[in-house]
């Protein structure tokens, strides 16, 4: 199979801290702004510039309250979210079954 | 994108998930608090026989289930916090322990009360529902040992009916010991060699 062939990574992920996020995201309920940025060890910044294109592009949802008079940031994978997660899961493993 | 590429992105994917398993394991406190609180209840109880105050044991229950209720709150609120992350298996985790502590609670001081049954099998259905916590548990962390507690429990509940029912709760003891106070401490070191990987 030429490489042209095989199915184009979605842009939305194909960044390293958006593709840990979603990561994340997929095996919690919901995610703290400050959880997804230890456990991915990035910068206030980095992370939210991926939450937001992540949120534009529909893929997370972002909830913002606050509790005992602090701001809480909260994420959430939407159904969208989930679906593009598991193409782009996909396309790696058919990259990956080609090269074996 | 090379395969090196493609690798990577695989095994970051595998590490982000890996991280959030953490949570589960950070767990092992419940466990330990509440095995060391029954284990009160049970030395309690026959501390109250011993001198003959019969009519108190009750009460011994109910405070040390009240200070296992609240701690459970306390505590649990602070780690869901501390945390950061509501993963699945704590979401079945705490719903499981919710279902379980109403059967204890039914179980254990309501159904008697009302003279369904004799106080002497409260200890039998209290195992009972020890092992479906423990084997349910094991299910939810993919967790072999947590199962086998479970299947501990409820043999220690079939054995309980041949022993007189004024020593069946002392059963508890060893029971809890290796069904709860043994998985706690494995969790707990779980969670510090999980916690010290992260660190390096």
């Amino acid at each position: 199979m030429p490489p042209e062939k095989f199915a184009q990574l979605d842009p939305v992920i194909h960044s390293r801290i958006r593709l840990a996020v979603l990561s994340i995201l997929i095996s919690v309920k919901e995610a703290s702004f400050n959880y997804l940025k230890e456990t991915i060890g990035t910068t206030d910044g980095n992370l939210s510039a991926s939450l937001t294109k992540l949120e534009e592009a529909g893929y997370i949802s972002v909830n913002k309250t606050f509790k005992e008079k602090k701001p809480l940031t909260t994420c959430r994978i939407s159904e969208k979210g989930k679906k593009a997660f598991s193409v782009y899961l996909k396309a790696l493993e058919t990259y990956v079954s080609f090269k074996k | 994108m090379n395969e090196m590429q493609v690798k990577d992105e695989i095994r970051l994917i595998q590490e982000m998930i890996e991280r959030t398993r953490k949570i589960t394991a950070g767990s092992w406190m419940f466990f330990l608090v509440w095995g060391i609180v029954i284990i009160l209840g049970v030395v309690g109880m026959y501390a109250l026989v011993f001198i003959e105050k019969f009519s108190w044991i009750w009460l011994n229950w109910i405070v040390f289930v009240t200070i296992g209720v609240a701690f459970s709150i306390i505590y649990g609120k602070k780690y869901e916090k501390q945390q950061g992350a509501r993963t699945y298996p704590y979401i079945a985790t705490a719903h499981a322990c919710y279902a379980c502590g109403m059967g204890f609670i039914l179980t254990g001081f309501v159904f008697p009360l009302l003279k369904l049954y004799s106080w002497g099998l409260i200890a039998v259905f209290i195992s009972l529902i020890a092992g479906i916590l423990a084997f349910t548990l094991g299910g939810i962390y993919e967790w072999n040992l947590l199962k086998w507690c479970g299947v501990i429990w409820w043999l220690g509940a079939i054995g309980m009916i041949f022993i007189h029912e004024n020593y069946r709760a002392l059963f508890f003891i060893p029971l809890i010991l290796i069904g709860y106070i043994m998985p706690a401490l494995v969790l707990r070191s779980m969670y510090h060699k999980q916690s010290e990987e992260d660190a390096s």
